[in-house]
């Protein structure tokens, strides 16, 4: 919507150098080459070309100079993973972490993620567990906060104000407070050892409530469901078949956060799951990492480092696909206005 | 949270004021009540529930003659004379009070600078920098731990070349300020991306108005910017500050590599594990978990209370 407005903006813009009292405008034509690339990357065009701030042309070499520092931060322990992935027991601990070594053991650790070794779990069945866990929880998060934000947004029953405000309080109460008596109830209801003790508790997303509520405001018109209503349509079917699809780019940023959430899930699991063919990655291989340290398990090692690769590379891969969703912003941003 | 609570019935008083709704607007009203339905049922059963069983919990003993009894306030007597809760609750809020403002300081940094397009290859860096928000906290924890390692990591090796010798990031005085570069390096993305996003709905006529003023690139951020993103800071301080007082994984897992630097009881949370999981007193357990969750609801409605005083003189 903004870029509409904005690309109007431009012309009068583009032509203001000459009447501008400022030196700065006179800069602004320079900006042109940047204007064209922003085009390219699909980003609102609503970036002042820097001249106009009377900055200097080495200020932007100096500040990419510091932002390439710390791209290598960020970089630097995936970089680190990616590397010793590839080397042996001895080899991670003997040779310089940030460059390879030989033999290259990348295949010969990669089989080891199907083993059960030493007993502790096959890491292979933690992946299953994780995704099945992801996508029921993630999910089904998802689903109920697009019913739960359709019906905050466009219906006002009794208790409705009352109701969202007991949910977005909620934000605020510590998942520790929730965890641990969870598990105590757990162990009344047989949810201990249970799927569905982790599944469960995942599908219930305040934030994904607020952010469907949100999103269902600014993009489902009140006036096309109140037609759709004097069709005779039902209520069901004009969720369905008419707010669901405008709903989609909201529903992508809860299902993505939701799903996050649930892979990264580690205190909940380390609690309920006592038996390792259940367990989701994070659990497994923090008990891997444990065990390597503590019970001279030091074979373990090329597995976690493997098992930790093998973690994040669906995620990274998810995220780099899903860009436009979190990138654009879209509801991250409007929770923060 | 306060203002909303006063607002409801102000807002349902008002209603009999309004043109009266039809019978069929009120049934159709009442329908939607069937959208919000399964999430509620969930929400009991997952959040509400456990949390009145927790309450409820705490107030009993389980002795080893005698079954479980009510104790009233005695677990809650334990928890508040308990060194061990205390010390790491103010470990926490040190902890907090340092990674916060930091992290948000270097978020907003870059977030300037992508929004200002003073770098290059803007939208690369922004992909990198969100890369560890898909890294979860157990594989960042491991992956820093080995970086860090004082016998083979290669930071401790680097800083021994830059002439920093005997350096060892996991020495009891070195610990806190490890674990707060692993949060940093894990949230900083996330909060970039959400002060970007913030900073690009910022009028883009407003900040030409200052420019054609000829206002200092810096005045323009300070004074124009800043406070136009407030809202979204304080969001970030409010998730960021739940997270920190609950800082649980990134001990947990180097306590793994360095049982000697990380007590069992290092942060609020650890003590509520430690104590309900692996000690098996469920009852102090909970009363513990209480009283970390009154201690983030205090914090959090206090600086929420303390904006509010300072947003109303500002404005």
């Amino acid at each position: 919507m903004r870029s509409a407005t904005t690309s109007d903006n431009h012309v009068p813009n583009a032509q203001a150098p000459g009447e501008s009292p400022s030196g700065r405008g006179r800069r602004l034509r320079a900006g042109g080459g940047r204007r064209r690339r922003a085009a390219r990357d699909n980003l609102p065009e609503d970036v002042i070309p820097i001249e106009m701030y009377g900055l200097k042309r080495g200020t932007t070499t100096v500040l990419t100079t510091v932002c390439a520092l710390f791209a290598l931060f960020t970089l630097a322990p995936i970089a680190w993973i990616v590397i010793n992935s590839t080397k042996t027991q001895a080899n991670i601990f003997e040779t310089f972490g940030f460059w390879f070594a030989r033999p290259f053991a990348l295949f010969h650790n990669f089989a080891l993620l199907g083993q059960n070794v030493d007993g502790y779990g096959t890491y292979i069945q933690w992946l299953g567990n994780t995704a099945l866990y992801a996508v029921l929880g993630g999910g089904g998060a998802t689903a109920l906060a697009a019913f739960a934000g359709y019906g905050f947004a466009r219906f006002s029953f009794r208790g409705s104000r009352a109701l969202f405000y007991l949910v977005i309080a909620a934000l605020l109460v510590p998942i520790s407070a929730i965890t641990l008596p969870l598990y105590l109830t757990y162990a009344k209801v047989h949810l201990i050892n249970s799927i569905w003790g982790m599944i469960l508790p995942s599908m219930v997303s305040p934030v994904g409530v607020y952010l469907m509520r949100v999103f269902v405001e600014v993009s489902v018109p009140r006036e096309l469901i109140d037609a759709a209503r004097l069709d005779g349509a039902s209520e069901l079917r004009i969720f369905f078949r008419l707010a669901l699809p405008l709903m989609v780019p909201g529903l992508m940023t809860v299902l993505l956060l939701s799903v996050v959430g649930v892979w990264n899930n580690y205190f909940l699991p380390l609690i309920i799951f006592s038996q390792n063919r259940l367990y989701p990655l994070t659990v497994g291989i923090g008990l891997w990492a444990q065990r390597a340290q503590n019970s001279g398990n030091a074979e373990l090692f090329p597995l976690v480092v493997i098992g930790g690769l093998v973690t994040i590379i669906p995620l990274i891969a998810l995220f780099l696909v899903l860009q436009r969703y979190w990138r654009s912003g879209l509801l991250l941003g409007s929770i923060a206005n | 949270m306060s203002s909303t609570a006063i607002r409801a019935p102000a807002a349902r008083a008002a209603r009999p004021g309004r043109p009266r709704q039809s019978a069929w607007i009120h049934r159709r009203d009442r329908r939607g009540l069937w959208f919000v339905v399964p999430f509620l049922v969930a929400f009991l059963l997952f959040m509400i529930a456990p949390l009145g069983y927790a309450i409820y919990t705490s107030l009993y003993t389980s002795r080893i003659i005698g079954g479980t009894v009510f104790s009233g306030g005695a677990n809650y007597t334990t928890t508040f004379q308990s060194g061990e809760f205390w010390s790491g609750t103010v470990r926490v809020i040190i902890y907090a009070a340092i990674q916060i403002p930091v992290m948000l300081a270097i978020a907003f940094f870059f977030a300037t600078i992508f929004d200002l397009g003073v770098a290059k290859w803007g939208r690369l860096f922004r992909t990198i920098f969100f890369i560890p928000f898909a890294v979860p906290a157990v594989v960042g924890a491991v992956m820093w731990a080995f970086l860090l390692e004082p016998q083979f990591g290669p930071f401790v090796h680097a800083a021994n070349a830059v002439g920093f010798s005997n350096v060892d990031f996991f020495s009891p005085n070195l610990m806190l300020p490890s674990i707060i570069v692993i949060v940093i390096w894990e949230w900083t993305g996330y909060n970039m991306v959400i002060l970007y996003t913030a900073l690009k709905s910022v009028p883009r006529d407003v900040v030409e108005a200052a420019i054609l003023d000829d206002t200092p690139l810096w005045k323009i951020i300070i004074r124009v910017k800043l406070p136009l993103v407030r809202p979204a800071i304080v969001l970030l301080l409010f998730l960021n500050l739940i997270g920190a007082l609950q800082l649980f994984t990134e001990p947990l897992i180097l306590q793994y590599f360095e049982p000697q630097a990380i007590s069992v009881n290092y942060t609020p949370m650890l003590y509520i594990y430690n104590t309900g999981i692996a000690g098996a007193q469920y009852n102090l357990a909970a009363a513990a978990a209480v009283v970390l969750g009154l201690v983030i609801v205090v914090i959090s409605v206090a600086s929420l209370a303390f904006r509010r005083s300072r947003g109303g003189v500002s404005r």
